[in-house]
Order: structure tokens, then sequence, then C-alpha cells
């Protein structure tokens, strides 16, 4: 039960609050604190992340941590639910946070606006923190959009360059079109359980109260609620159609992608669905659509993937490709209903997949700002090369998350997605079969670029200048490396998930298809990329017919302009024409002509002829004496 | 036999002469002019009456006593309006009745 | 005696005084700065008390028969919209700049305008009210035709058109009101135009419910040309775009508003059976998609920030109309808290675009850009109310948009999307739209790099002040949104474990 009154010294509002005080007041004293904005920042992330060691600790736990609103009608209070999963989540957001605030620390120290991205940092961690211990959809969606805000400052930080400025704006975008769905999902929960919006009033109603009865006879509103969450997921996780925020996302700072594109903001859409599996357990339309996609995103990213040239771009369309993996199994899971898979006990295939993916992928991210730094900002694959003999902190912490994030066997990428694999497998429906053999082909393609990538970067010879003369990145920025890398290691063995709370599932023994599907994945994926890039100068699959098609990503960013520039800007311009015309004329001139046009006649009325006005006068006379004698007399008032 | 009839006939002809010259005329002395037949008119409505409203064998003197106030109003009015017309005059140079229509709309 | 009698004389004395010469320092902000104080004093000397208990309440009678007084009183929803007049009314009188010409004009005309905001929120009488707010609006439509910005033959013209438009749609208010007086006084009685007396009657004899409907519809169409309904709107853009700043701030934010305070007063205490009409809730609907989406969408095409900013300000009174429809305690209050956020940050992005213009000579999208880097405060104001209007968390909008949504879904344990869900799910697009425009603003002029050099520099810190003041109120007020609610929503009397959803009549 909720306590009745806000508690701020408990552990959940710490850490709301300490990011909140820093964000806060690097706003509004930014000019006389200067270089103190930094380590503000960056010791309340380090708090944070003790606390976070600390919560892992503790028990399960409602707290109130600030009364939003509260009016008969209406309860949104700012509640903080903390369960395993959430204590979980936290651990991964505060430990990558942290990494990623040391990090920053050389990435960004001749940068200008310092304070300001350190303060829009700060204010991501609250908001993701926000979201991550939320008990109820409310406050979920209060923390959403404020995430959505974070990242538009985090992405547009250097906005005076056109094209951040334009990714900026693109993300938040997308997020609001995915939050406009989420609202109307949480309307319809609230409409339809009485005004309870909370998680664990949602579950317990949907198991045996009124949601139960909505379930059953009015699937049309719960798909409707499902669906409406799941749009949320779509535009915050940028699953198909709502994902081409993420690869321009890339225009902000490296340690931006690493921390919210990689491990925290776009798994929260993971994370919600998760939570709210439940209510898409009810509907399994709804857990149709979304298996499917999850599995169309996969596999659309990681085709993309294979012919993208900038060491960001690949790892971005990676990590879409995976979260549409997780995406997947969310679906697939919510589809088997009544199967034993309580979503509050760990042991979530998604879940699993997105912590392990967290550790690695952020690696990758804060690897690849690594490269970047030591080549003097340089982007292109094609002009590195070689790095492995200058830089090789960042060579072997690099081949552990590519090795990973193929699946190399007894890596924690191999056991999250033999897990993903395994549910895909096991499904049972006619419109879910196909996605298995969607998973392992992304499977294929996905060790197939990893492995061009890292060759193609790390391999052969320098290729530019800048590649010959790289040097290791400072200790500040190499030890985030180290820890994520032991992190990887770590992650999936039993006893660190149970230390960590973390999500591994419990199942059955592999199955031999599915372990054999993924082994052969993995074979043919390296070996391709190996075999045509080991030595390779320039791209060979480059120049293909259909190799355009993915360089430029399906063409989906030309289509959605032109969608932009004709219906909205094209009604905007028709509406706009319309309101001037129409609506004016109609409301507005069309009765001010008619008074014009009866005015002008009424004129001859005062023509100037002083007869006409005795005429009338006279007119008027006579019917007044009319009235006086014939009309009065006959009804006195 | 001359009856009352045919003097309110001519009455009226001349009351409608008149209104008909107040209202289309132009020159101002004419409407004027037009405007003492009306009046003409209605004190000969009043004589017919009175030589034909016969009361004990003499005539009805109420209507008789009641032109000599018409007579008085008429003679008034000329006095007010030819002193109006002799002002217009003096500001137009003109006694047209259009030529008053700074009033127009 | 009531002190609201004070503060409604204080800014008519200002006024007076400016207009024979007083010195424009002293006489115009210090004046309505005293007005914030005495309406804050009367916040604090109200205490804890339930939002429908009226204090402060005064009279002053002026005709014995018909019985018309000038009576005064505060509940909770005058409170929050007095507060919202005397903090944007000093924030206004601040934005003047004093160096120009007709500087001395348009302090008296926003004193003026302040003075009959006010007392068309506090007063208690029908008639006074409407009364109340054509003072406040006619010297409105004065300084547009006479100082309003560009060549004197457009801003006539926008003057007048807006002149006919709203002395039209006040003479339908003014029918409407009487009809409504009409009928609920009872039969031989003096004519009833006293709040309190109205809403008694109006208890005990309820009128039927298609009687209710009819004058809805009169006060709907009346009302709703003053706050700019669809398809009677037209006059609000060129005339927010030509007004000067001040002028400007006050109409949008404060005057507004008005319009939505009568119908807050009136629908659900007297006419509470007029939207269960079918018909009328359809016609409402279908008006108010029409500000969201169809003036959001000419918003859309805007060019110019000044022209955008009239339009938004037009598209977010939909969302007011839309928990209007609703109906119900959480909506109805959503209104309000709605009402009073949407006016702090128009008038904040007002008064940051009269800055701009200023100093620029500009509004163009097209010429402008990458001012941000140059004036990292005014970018920061700016994204404070450019976010705000857009319905960030956090900041006061969204949580009068949040009660009113949810307002529009508050019935229990229905299981079908009516008329007003389905209206209030194509209202949600609204938010993608003004993101849209928003954003496309902040970029646009911001962002990116300057097209045509033209640079924005920061306003020294003592004239930052009305503006911070406008953005902290909008952060405190988004982020304790229980604060402004107390003012105006009944304390929930059980913890809401369950939430039971209770739509009670205001």
């Amino acid at each position: 039960m909720p306590a009745d009154s806000p508690s701020p010294s408990s552990l959940p509002s710490l850490l709301l609050l300490l990011p909140l005080f820093s964000a806060l007041s690097i706003l509004l004293f930014k000019r006389l604190l200067k270089g103190a904005s930094v380590a503000i920042s960056v010791g309340s992330s380090a708090v944070c992340f003790v606390l976070a060691l600390l919560m892992l600790g503790s028990s399960d736990s409602v707290t109130l941590i600030a009364p939003f609103i509260q009016v008969p009608g209406l309860t949104a209070a700012l509640e903080a639910l903390v369960d395993s999963q959430s204590r979980g989540m936290i651990f991964i957001v505060q430990s990558i946070g942290l990494l990623v605030h040391l990090f920053s620390l050389g990435y960004m120290k001749d940068d200008e606006a310092r304070e300001r991205f350190f303060g829009a940092l700060s204010l991501f961690m609250f908001s993701m923190n926000g979201i991550v211990l939320a008990a109820n959809l409310f406050m979920a969606f209060i923390f959403w959009e404020l995430v959505g805000l974070s990242s538009f400052l985090l992405i547009g930080h250097w906005f005076e360059k056109p094209s951040a400025a334009e990714a900026a704006k693109k993300a938040f975008l997308t997020n609001r079109i995915g939050d406009f769905g989420f609202m109307i999902g949480i309307l319809c929960l609230f409409m339809a359980n009485h005004g309870d919006v909370s998680f664990s009033g949602l579950k317990e109603s949907l198991a045996s109260g009124p949601l139960h009865e909505t379930a059953r006879l009015h699937s049309g509103l719960m798909f409707l609620a499902a669906m409406g969450v799941f749009m949320g997921a779509v535009g915050k996780s940028a699953q198909f159609p709502l994902h081409v925020w993420l690869p321009d996302a890339m225009e902000g700072p490296t340690p931006v992608s690493a921390l919210i594109h990689a491990a925290t903001m776009v798994a929260a859409g993971v994370y919600m669905l998760v939570r709210c599996s439940f209510v898409i357990e009810a509907s399994p339309s709804a857990a149709l659509w979304i298996a499917w996609t999850g599995g169309i995103t996969a596999l659309m990213a990681a085709l993309i993937a294979v012919r993208q040239d900038d060491i960001k771009r690949v790892l971005a369309y990676s990590t879409l490709s995976q979260l549409g993996y997780m995406v997947m199994a969310v679906g697939l899971v919510a589809s088997q209903a009544g199967a034993q898979h309580d979503s509050a006990s760990p042991g979530h295939p998604a879940m699993f997949h997105l912590y392990t993916h967290a550790f690695f992928k952020a690696m990758l991210f804060l690897g690849s700002g690594a490269v970047i730094y030591a080549c003097h900002h340089e982007q292109n694959i094609w002009k590195m090369g070689g790095l492995r003999r200058h830089m090789p902190v960042t060579f072997a912490t690099f081949a552990l998350g590519t090795l990973a994030l193929a699946g190399l066997p007894l890596t924690s990428g191999f056991f999250s997605k033999e897990a993903i694999l395994g549910v895909a497998y096991e499904v049972k429906g006619p419109w879910l079969a196909p996605l298995f053999w969607i998973a392992v082909l992304t499977a294929t393609l996905t060790a197939f670029y990893m492995t061009r990538m890292f060759c193609v970067a790390f391999l052969g010879k320098s290729r530019s200048e800048h590649a010959s003369h790289a040097t290791e990145v400072p200790a500040v920025m190499a030890l985030p490396l180290v820890v994520l890398a032991l992190l990887t290691l770590l992650s999936p063995w039993d006893w660190a998930a149970r230390l960590l709370s973390a999500m591994k599932p419990d199942h059955a023994a592999p199955h031999l298809t599915v372990l054999s599907a993924s082994l052969l994945a993995l074979g043919v994926g390296v070996g391709g990329g190996w075999r045509l890039y080991r030595n390779a100068e320039s791209d060979p699959l480059a120049g293909r017919p259909w190799s355009r098609w993915l360089e430029n990503k399906f063409y989906f960013d030309e289509l959605y302009q032109g969608i932009v520039h004709l219906v909205q800007d094209g009604m905007a311009w028709l509406i706009s024409g319309l309101d001037r015309g129409l609506i004016d004329g109609l409301v507005a001139r069309l009765p001010a002509s008619i008074a014009g046009r009866f005015g002008q006649r009424l004129r001859a009325l005062t023509g100037g002829q002083l007869q006409a006005y005795g005429f009338f006068l006279g007119l008027g006379l006579i019917w007044l004496i009319y009235e006086l004698v014939m009309v009065l007399p006959l009804n006195p008032r | 036999m001359i009856t009352l009839q045919h003097y309110l006939w001519v009455s009226a002809a001349l009351f409608c002469i008149g209104l008909a010259g107040v209202v289309a005329r132009r020159n101002a002395l004419v409407v004027y002019m037009c405007l003492e037949m009306m009046l003409s008119a209605a004190n000969l409505t009043l004589v017919a009456f009175s030589r034909f409203g016969v009361r004990d064998g003499l005539p009805d003197v109420n209507a008789q006593a009641l032109v000599f106030f018409t007579i008085t109003v008429a003679a008034a009015e000329v006095a007010v309006g030819l002193a109006i017309i002799l002002a217009l005059f003096r500001a137009k140079q003109r006694i047209e009745t259009d030529s008053v229509n700074a009033l127009q709309g | 005696m009531s002190p609201l009698f004070i503060a409604l004389l204080l800014p008519v004395v200002a006024a007076v005084a400016l207009s024979r010469g007083a010195p424009l320092k002293l006489a115009s902000t210090p004046v309505a700065l005293a007005n914030v104080l005495l309406i804050l004093g009367v916040m604090l000397s109200r205490g804890f008390v339930s939002p429908e208990v009226v204090s402060h309440v005064g009279s002053i009678a002026m005709l014995q028969s018909p019985a018309l007084n000038l009576s005064v009183g505060v509940d909770g929803l005058s409170l929050l919209m007095a507060l919202l007049t005397v903090v944007v009314s000093v924030c206004a009188c601040w934005q003047i700049d004093n160096k120009r010409e007709g500087a001395r004009a348009e302090h008296i005309v926003a004193h003026l305008i302040s003075a009959g905001a006010l007392g068309a929120f506090v007063c208690r009488d029908l008639l006074m009210l409407y009364a109340f707010h054509e003072l406040a609006l006619i010297p409105t439509l004065l300084i547009i035709a006479l100082q309003g910005r560009g060549e004197s033959a457009n801003r006539l013209r926008v003057a007048w058109k807006a002149t006919v438009y709203l002395g039209v749609g006040s003479l339908i208010l003014l029918a409407g009101l009487c009809w409504l007086m009409v009928s609920l006084t009872p039969e031989g009685a003096a004519l009833v135009t006293d709040l309190d007396s109205l809403l008694k009657l109006a208890k005990e004899h309820p009128l039927p419910a298609l009687k209710q409907a009819q004058i809805g519809l009169v006060l709907l169409v009346g009302f709703g040309t003053l706050v700019s309904l669809f398809p009677f709107h037209t006059w609000a853009a060129p005339a927010y775009a030509t007004a000067p700043v001040s002028t400007a701030m006050l109409h949008s934010g404060v005057l507004k508003k008005f319009g939505i305070y009568g119908l807050l007063r009136v629908l659900p205490g007297m006419l509470p059976l007029a939207l269960s009409q079918a018909w009328l809730q359809e016609a409402l609907c279908w008006a108010l998609l029409g500000n969201i989406l169809w003036v959001g969408w000419v918003c859309i095409h805007q060019r110019n920030l000044d022209e955008m900013l009239a339009h938004s300000s037009v598209m977010h009174m939909g969302y007011l109309f839309l928990g209007l429809a609703a109906g119900g305690a959480v909506a109805l209050e959503g209104v309000a808290l709605l009402a009073f956020a949407h006016g702090i940050s128009i008038a904040l992005l007002f008064a940051l675009a009269g800055r701009m213009r200023a100093q620029l000579g500009t509004l163009e999208f097209r010429r402008l850009g990458g001012l941000g880097s140059h004036s990292p405060a005014l970018y920061v104001l700016f994204c404070f109310g450019m976010f705000a209007s857009i319905g960030l968390p956090g900041l006061a909008n969204f949580a009068g948009e949040l009660m009113i949504f949810v307002g529009c879904f508050g019935h229990p344990g229905a299981t079908a999307l009516g008329m007003v869900q389905w209206t209030a799910i194509a209202a949600l697009w609204g938010v993608v739209m003004s993101a849209v425009y928003g954003l496309r603003a902040l970029r646009a002029l911001f962002q990116g790099t300057s097209g045509s050099g033209l640079f924005l520099s920061d306003p020294p810190l003592a004239q930052r002040g009305g503006l911070v003041l406008l953005a902290s109120l909008l952060l405190v007020a988004g982020t304790c949104p229980w604060l402004p609610l107390r003012l105006i929503a009944p304390a929930p009397k059980d913890k809401p474990a369950a939430g039971a959803v209770a739509p009670k009549a205001h």
C-alpha cells in the first residue's frame, strides 16, 4: 500500500531528487558554478550508483514521492515501485550512466558548452529513473515525455549545426507520435479500470476484476489499450515505422549515443512493454502485431546495417535490430498467454536480452567514441584500419563486444539470443511461426555486419593519416570500457544474475534445433564477413543495385519527408487558404457585405431630397393617426 | 343640385394638386404656393361643412371660426417660411429644394 | 468593505493618473506589483477553505430597481483567475518599452484591461461580469487601431474587424445572459442578476433540458466568439499579430479566459443538462475539433512567429472546450488549470516575441536563425514557453491537459467509446501538431545558423524580471500542480487506492 505522505529520504526519492537537483542548479546557476557543474553532475551520478547498489538489497515496496494530482476522480501520484525488475533496470541505468559521465569527462573536455551537456545528462538520469521506478502509468508517461525532452537537448547539444538541430527535432517529434498512442492506451485503461492505472492495480484487475470482464467481452477496447501502450514503445524504442529518429540521433556526442541509444532510453520502451505485458497478454491480436513489428524491425535494420560506412550508424542500426528482437520476444511471450510466464518474476527473455545488450552495446558505443576521438573525429570505417596495433585496450573490448553481439557461445549475447530464439521456435500459432526464421536470418546478418565493421576498422592496414597516428585513449575514457567488458563477461552467469537481481530466464535445456540454428547463423555470418572483408580495401558489396536500397535505408527518410511535405505542409497550405477564404468569408465577410448592401439600399431614405423627407414624414403621421383613432380605442392597454 | 359631395370633391382635388406640387416641384416658392393651395383646400372643406351642416336654420359657426384659425396659421407659416427661403437664397444663391443636401447620406 | 474593491480601484486610478501625466516608471509597474501583493494577501487570508466558499465579499448598491449591485467576492476559481490577471498585468507593464512614443497610451490601456479583467473575475453579478469585460475589451480595440504594427490601413482594418466581430459576439452573449436570467427569475419578481441567487434558483427550479440546451447554445456562441471558438475565430490571429506587446499578452493571456470563466460559472451550475442534449454536445465537439485540428493546420502553415503564436493561442482554446464538453469535476478543474497555465505561457511567448521584434525588426523564420548562440537566456526562456505550450510534463500546461483528457474518459466502467472519447482521441493529435510547429519555430529561430546576420542579445537582468517570473510560475505550477489545484478542487477525502471516479457538479 502506498504511504500516506511523501518520504523524501527514501531510496527511490533520492534517486529522483539528486539528479533533478543537479540539473536545476546547473540550469539556474551555470554562470556562478562554472566548472563545478560538471562535478555536481558526476557526483550525483556516482551517489546514485551507490544508491542503486543499496537498492539491490532492499525489499519490494511502493513509496509515495509527490502527490502530483490528487482530486476526487483522479489520482496521478508520483509513486515509486521497487521490485525485481526495477531493481535490475536501475542498476543498469545507474552503472552505465556513471560510466558515461566518466567517459564524457574526457570526451567533452574541450567542448564550450560542457556545463549544459552535463546538465542535460542529469536531467536525463532524472527522467530515466522516473520511468524505471514508476508505479503507475501516469507517472510513466510524465517521465516518458521528460526523457524525450532530455534526448532533444542531448542530441541537439551542438545546435548550431543544422543537421544536429534537425535530428533533435526529428527525435522529439517521432517520440511525440508514440506518446500520442501511449496516452490513448493509458486513457482506455483508465476508463476500463475505474480510474486505477497503477501496475499492481491493473494486474489484479486483469486477473479478477473489471478488466477481466473487459478483456473477455470487449476485445476491441483491450486491443486499443494494448496497441496504445505499444505505440509508446514504438516511438521510444524506435520500432518500425517510427524508427527514423534513431540513426539521425547519432548527431549527438558519442557518450549520448552510448547512454541513450544503446542502453537506456530505447530500452525504456521494452521495459514498459514488459511491465505491461499482462495487458498485451489480454489481447492476443495485439501480441501478434507486436511480435511482427519487432521481427520486421530486426530484419530491416540488420539489412541496412550491412551497407553503412559510418561506425556509429552501424551500431545504431544494430541497436535497432536488437530492439526489434526484444520487442518480438515480448510479443511472442505474450501471445502464449496461459503459459507460465509471470512478468513479475525474473525470466522474461526480452528483459534478459535488454540487460546483456545494454552492457556490450554501451561498450561498443564508447569504444567507437574512443576510435573517433583517436582518429580526430573521423567516423568512416573505410578511413580507419589497423587500429589493432595502436589501440589495444579499445581493440580488445571492441572484439569482446562484437563477439557478444554476434552470439559466440558462452558470451552473454549468446545466452540471451538463445532465449529469444527458443521462444520463437516454441511458439504455437500459424501466423507466428515464420518469425523464427526471420530471427535466424537476422542473427546471420548481425554476425556478418559486425564482422565486417570489426575487420575494416581494426584489422588490416591503416587507410588514412589519422588512423596511422592513432593512440590509445586516456585512462578516464578507457576505464569505462574495461568495466563494461567485465560486466559483459560476468552478466550471463547465474550468481551474477541473482546478485544483480537480473532477469535470466530459467528455462529448460536449450533445444537442439535452436542451438544448431544459432551456431549456423554465427558461422555463416562471421565466415562470410571474414572472407569478404579480411583484407578489403573497399567494399565489395557496393555498387550492386540492391545495395543502394540498403545504403539509403530503404528510402524511408525520403518517404517520410515526402509525406510531411505533401500531407502536412500541403494540407496546411490548403486549410490556411480555406480558413482565410471560406471560414472567414462565410462567418465574417458575408454578413458584413450583406449588412453593407442592406445599408446601401436604406441609404435611399436619406437621399438629401427635402420633399422625400416630407413625404415619409406625412406617411408616418397618417399611420400614427390611424393607430390612435382606429386601433387604440379597440384594445386599450 | 350642388351638394356637399361636390364641394368635398373640389377640395380633395385642390388638396391633391397641392400635395403633388409640394412633393414634386423643386422651386421652394412654388412649393410654398402649393402648400397654400393645400391650406385653401382645408379651408374650403371647412366652409362646405359649415354651409351644409345647418343647425336650427343657421350654418355651423364652429367650422367658420376654425377657418380663421387656419388662415392665421397659414399667414404665420408663410412669414417664417419666406424668411427661411431668403436665408437659403443668401447661402446658396438658389432656391431649389435640392440645394439643401448637406445631410445627404 | 472588501479588499477586492481596492484591487479594482488601483489600476483605474493608475490609468487616470497616467493620462494626466504621472511619471511612467512610478505609476505603472509598481501599481501592478501592488495589485499582485494584494491578491496574494487575499489568497493567504483566505486560508484553506473549500473551493466553493466565497470569501472577501463586498457589495456597493448601484441601482435600487432593478436591483443592481457591484458585488464582489472570490471563490477558488475566481482567485486563480485573479492571480493570473495580476501576474500577467505586472509582466505586461514591465515589458512596455518606455522610450517608445506611444508608451503612455499602452500603459493606460494595460491598466484598464487589468481592471476590467479583474472586475470580471471577482464580481458576483452576471451583468457586472459583462460590463467589466466590455471595460477591458474596448481599450484593446482602440490601441490596436492607434498603435498597432504595420501600416495604418492594415491595422485599422484589423481593428475594425475585431471590434465588429467581438461586438456582435458580445451582443449575442448579452442576449443569452438576459435570456438565462429572465428564465431563472421567478414570475413577477424583479430580474435576478446575482450569481449566488441564480445558482440557488437553478438548483431549486431547474429549467427543462431542451431550454437549457437552447440557452446553452446562445451562450456558447456568445462566449465562444470571445474565446475564438471555431468557426468564430478569424478575428483573433490578425488582432494579436498587430497589437502592441502588452496588449497581446493581456488579451490572449487574460481576456480570452474570461469566456471560459463565464462558461465555467454558468454551464455546470445553471445549465447542467445543456450538454446532455446530443445535438449540442456533438456540435461543440465538432467546433472544438475545428479549433484543434483545423486551426492547428493553419498554424503549421505560418512562417512568422507572431502569427504562429496567435494561431496557436486559438488552437489551445480547443482543449478548454473539450473539458467543457466532457463535463464532470475532473475535466472542469482541468479547464481552470489549463486556462491559468495557458495564460502564463502565451504571455511569456508574446513578451519574448515582442522583445525579439524590437531588436531584430522581423520575426520571419526564413530570415532568422541561430539566435540561441548569442542570447542563451532568451533561448532558455523561449524553450520554457514553447515546451509549456506543447504540453510537456513538468510545466504547467500538462497537468491541465491531462485532467481534461482524463475527464473525457472518466466514466466508470464504460466499455465503449462515445462521442466525447473519440473527440478526445482526435484532439490528442493536437499535441503532435503543436510539437510540430513549436519545434519548427524553435529550430528556425534559435538553432542552426543565422541566415541574414541578424543577432539578438540578452536583455539586462533588470528587464528579465517579468519573463523570469512567468517562466518560474510555469515551472512551479508544472512540478507541483497540487498547489493551484488546492485552490479549485476539493481535497481527496479518502486515500485513492481504488480510485473510484465520482464526477460531481462543480
